[in-house]
């Protein structure tokens, strides 16, 4: 039904209240992410661009609509069903990083592939192999206390990665972090194109949009506008702050 | 599965290491209740076993036999009985005089056995000190010798004969002081008294003109077979006015002593699993609270409710053994050194408790880790994962009767009643902590209450020992209640500490005193201990006059109580809410916006 698509929705919606208290979060959205394309998606605070995110991680249930991940729907699946699909097939960034305080760089990262059913000894190498991936080697043992807010979103990316999914889901991933590291994560996603994996990406920041293949703007639960960036705006990025 | 595994194993050491104050807590309120079960459950093997290991000791009778006769005819009564099929050895017939006994201006009922220097085929009394019968002299059981506060060479007066008492010794041939059934030779009313045994040739001195009675103790084939080894009947004439005592019999007269004590420790041990449960469910929820995030996390990863489930239950798990470990081997050594089970018995309880009490302490402290964590696990998976990530708190719930209400009280009135609008779980908490401690408080007073019956021993009267060992039990429920009670109101107000320090930091931003803040957070746990310590005073004394007694403890013991436990729980709630108060506004503020 959805052909090649990664990810796609019909008249999704998620209201919040009602009557005069209602809130359309999200708005009978249509969309289509191609596989292995690069999406983000911009706009003010409470345009629903979170909310929309959420939908489509399984994380939240839409009021309406219907949404399909890797030619699967999503929105009637059980909670069980959904926790299989979060496991084998979507990667989360978080703007919190949300990592395990209990738990070192490492056992974050290998933390998915575990749950995704991989054996201890796989999972440990594809954790160490990314942690490398993204200049963190060093700091495998460490505990998320010990590491900077840039160091802890490059561990929370590897963890998104860890259990090899066909999409990744980033929500407001640099929102909490400095200009360098910002451009660490900017680099890791850029690294992710060739990949093949599909990259949704939630985000205020024009420095995150210029990587995408893709960006669209939300305004009060619906697109406002959409437009394909193929082949621009990175090297503008990268040129700008080097 | 492995790797699942693994993580859930990870997650658990590491939150074991990491929350060691919660942990500390957790175990020491399970233990508690876990030891006072034990206790109960000890009791019951101290009563039963030392007479099984005296019985062993001292070649104790499966069967004595006092014939309803006295003299000759008694003798000639009893003699073919010891060679009855089923009966494999026998010792006496040993003479028997129900005397009184006078010691330290004391007069009691005393039965007088008369012995030989050379030990008996069945029952040789063990001797715990001094030395064995000699002409002049007394050997006393020992749990009546110590109720007398008799020692070994003073000199007591039998029938106004003084003789020197050489020794202490116990015997499994009859019940324990005082319920050693004196009864006037073939009549059938027995009294409470204690045992001694003489030279058989000082005897009949002591007696004077009173009949002597006899006494033949009886091994059988089948130790259970009991009377029915004489082929006696029920109303069998020849037997009227005859005593055969079995040695089961023996142990339940013996046992009586302590059935209040087991009883008290046995329903102390309920009250104590509802504080336990109480204690364990306050830190759990305020601990899950704290863990929101991370179920959120495993959720977004994949995590199914089986293993956010596991993760949780996993370390409760783990802490409610290694409680059932810790309170079994409290309970089971305690035991013996709180209630020795009677000075008449030698040797103590095994040194292992038995299986079954193993099997049922472990149940019961993984019962109350599950019972205490089962609902806030439950909730935590049903938690949704965005509202979890978010670690929001639950949005306080609009009362206008409560808001009416409050906006006319003090300023810590006021902030105490919002706090427990807020928290209604937490509330109801206190309400159960308060409750329960002061249920068991009643419970004590309600003993204290009581006519302390001495026992009529004939001519004077002796403390009983049933009553001490009664108040002994009730007084330690009530001590691991306090304990308890202590553990949780401190968990309870640092917890409301937590959670309330940012309504109480905007407060105080908006003007607040500190004083004011920290005795509104004081408020809110003395709020709903007030109806827990208002009913559990009448809960209290009516569980314990619904067991025994009949007299209510005065109004003014019961109101002291009621005040004292409302003045304890505001100083240890006031303590550290006051010092919370006192933390810098900016730096709560500051941390909570983060």
């Amino acid at each position: 039904m959805t052909g090649s698509m990664a990810v796609r929705t019909r008249g999704l919606s998620r209201w919040y209240g009602w009557d005069n208290a209602l809130v359309r979060a999200v708005d009978e959205v249509d969309l289509d992410v191609p596989a292995g394309q690069t999406l983000a998606i911009m706009g003010p605070s409470g345009c629903g661009k979170s909310t929309l995110l959420h939908l489509l991680g399984g994380l939240q249930r839409p009021t309406d609509g219907e949404v399909w991940l890797a030619d699967r729907r999503i929105d009637t699946m059980s909670e069980r069903a959904l926790a299989r699909l979060r496991r084998d097939t979507i990667g989360l960034v978080f703007q919190s990083f949300h990592l395990m305080d209990e738990l070192t760089a490492v056992e974050n990262v290998e933390m998915a592939a575990l749950l995704a059913g991989w054996s201890p000894g796989r999972a440990r190498r594809r954790a160490l192999h990314l942690l490398d991936q993204v200049g963190l080697a060093d700091r495998a043992t460490h505990l998320p206390s010990a590491l900077s807010g840039g160091q802890r979103q490059r561990v929370a990316i590897a963890r998104a990665l860890s259990n090899e999914p066909q999409v990744v889901l980033a929500d407001e991933p640099t929102g909490n972090l400095d200009t360098a590291a910002t451009l660490e994560v900017l680099r890791l996603f850029e690294e992710l194109r060739p990949t093949g994996q599909t990259l949704v990406v939630v985000t205020h920041d024009a420095r995150i949009a210029a990587v995408a293949d893709r960006v669209i703007s939300m305004r009060d639960g619906t697109f406002a506008d959409d437009s394909l960036l193929t082949g621009t705006g990175t090297g503008t990025v990268y040129g700008g702050v080097h | 599965m492995a790797g699942r595994l693994l993580l859930i194993w990870r997650l658990l050491i590491r939150g074991l290491r990491q929350h060691r104050t919660e942990n500390v807590l957790l175990l020491v309120a399970i233990t508690a209740a876990t030891a006072t079960l034990t206790l109960g459950l000890a009791l019951n093997e101290l009563v039963t076993r030392p007479y099984e290991r005296t019985q062993a000791a001292t070649a104790g009778p499966d069967l004595v036999v006092e014939s309803g006769l006295t003299g000759p005819q008694a003798l000639d009564a009893l003699a073919p009985l010891a060679t009855l099929p089923g009966v494999t050895e026998h010792s006496g017939p040993f003479p028997l005089a129900f005397l009184t006994l006078t010691a330290r201006d004391t007069t009691v009922r005393v039965i007088v056995e008369g012995r030989d220097e050379a030990p008996a085929a069945v029952d040789r009394p063990a001797l715990t000190d001094g030395t064995w019968i000699r002409a002049g002299g007394v050997v006393m059981e020992r749990t009546f010798a110590e109720a007398l506060d008799v020692h070994t060479g003073d000199t007591v007066t039998i029938n106004g004969h003084p003789l020197q008492v050489t020794g202490f010794a116990v015997t499994a041939a009859r019940a324990v002081y005082p319920q050693v059934h004196w009864h006037l030779p073939g009549g059938n009313l027995v009294e409470k008294g204690g045992l001694v045994w003489v030279d058989h040739r000082d005897i009949t001195t002591l007696a004077g003109d009173r009949r002597l009675s006899y006494t033949l103790n009886l091994k059988l084939v089948d130790p259970q077979a009991g009377a029915q080894v004489v082929g006696r009947s029920t109303d069998d004439p020849r037997f009227r006015g005859w005593i055969f005592r079995s040695a089961g019999d023996i142990a339940t007269s013996s046992g009586r002593q302590n059935r209040q004590a087991e009883t008290a420790l046995t329903v102390g041990s309920w009250l104590l699993t509802g504080l336990a449960i109480v204690g364990v469910a306050g830190i759990v929820a305020g601990r899950v609270i704290a863990r929101r995030r991370q179920v959120g996390l495993l959720k977004a990863v994949g995590a199914g409710p089986g293993v956010i489930a596991a993760v949780h239950l996993a370390e409760y798990l783990v802490l409610g053994l290694a409680a059932a470990g810790a309170g079994l081997a409290t309970g089971w050594f305690a035991a013996p050194l709180l209630f020795r089970p009677s000075p008449g018995f030698i040797g103590s309880v095994d040194v292992n408790p038995p299986l079954r009490m193993v099997v049922t302490a472990t149940t019961f402290a993984l019962a109350i880790a599950v019972a205490a964590t089962l609902g806030p696990v439950l909730r935590a998976v049903a938690t949704s994962t965005v509202h979890a990530l978010a670690d929001a708190p639950t949005p306080a719930r609009r009362r206008r009767w409560l808001i009416w209400l409050s906006r006319r009280l003090p300023t810590a009135l006021l902030i105490g009643v919002r706090i427990n609008a807020r928290r209604p779980h937490r509330a109801r908490l206190v309400t159960m902590n308060t409750l329960i401690t002061t249920t068991a408080i009643a419970a004590v007073l309600s003993i204290l209450a009581q006519d302390d019956d001495p026992l009529n021993l004939g001519y004077s009267e002796l403390p009983d020992p049933r009553n001490e060992r009664t108040l002994q039990a009730m007084l330690i429920v009530a001590g691991v209640a306090c304990f308890l009670a202590l553990l949780n109101a401190i968990v309870s107000t640092w917890t409301a500490v937590l959670e309330t320090r940012h309504p109480l930091a905007v407060a105080r931003a908006l003007g607040a005193t500190p004083t004011q803040a920290g005795m509104g957070m004081a408020v809110a746990q003395l709020l709903p201990a007030a109806p827990g310590v208002v009913a559990g005073i009448p809960v209290g004394t009516g569980l314990y006059l619904f067991f025994d007694g009949e007299r209510y403890p005065p109004a003014s013991w019961a109101l002291t109580a009621a005040l004292g436990v409302l003045l304890g729980v505001a100083l240890i709630t006031a303590i550290p809410a006051l010092a919370a108060a006192r933390r810098p506004v900016a730096d709560t503020l500051r941390a909570a916006a983060t």
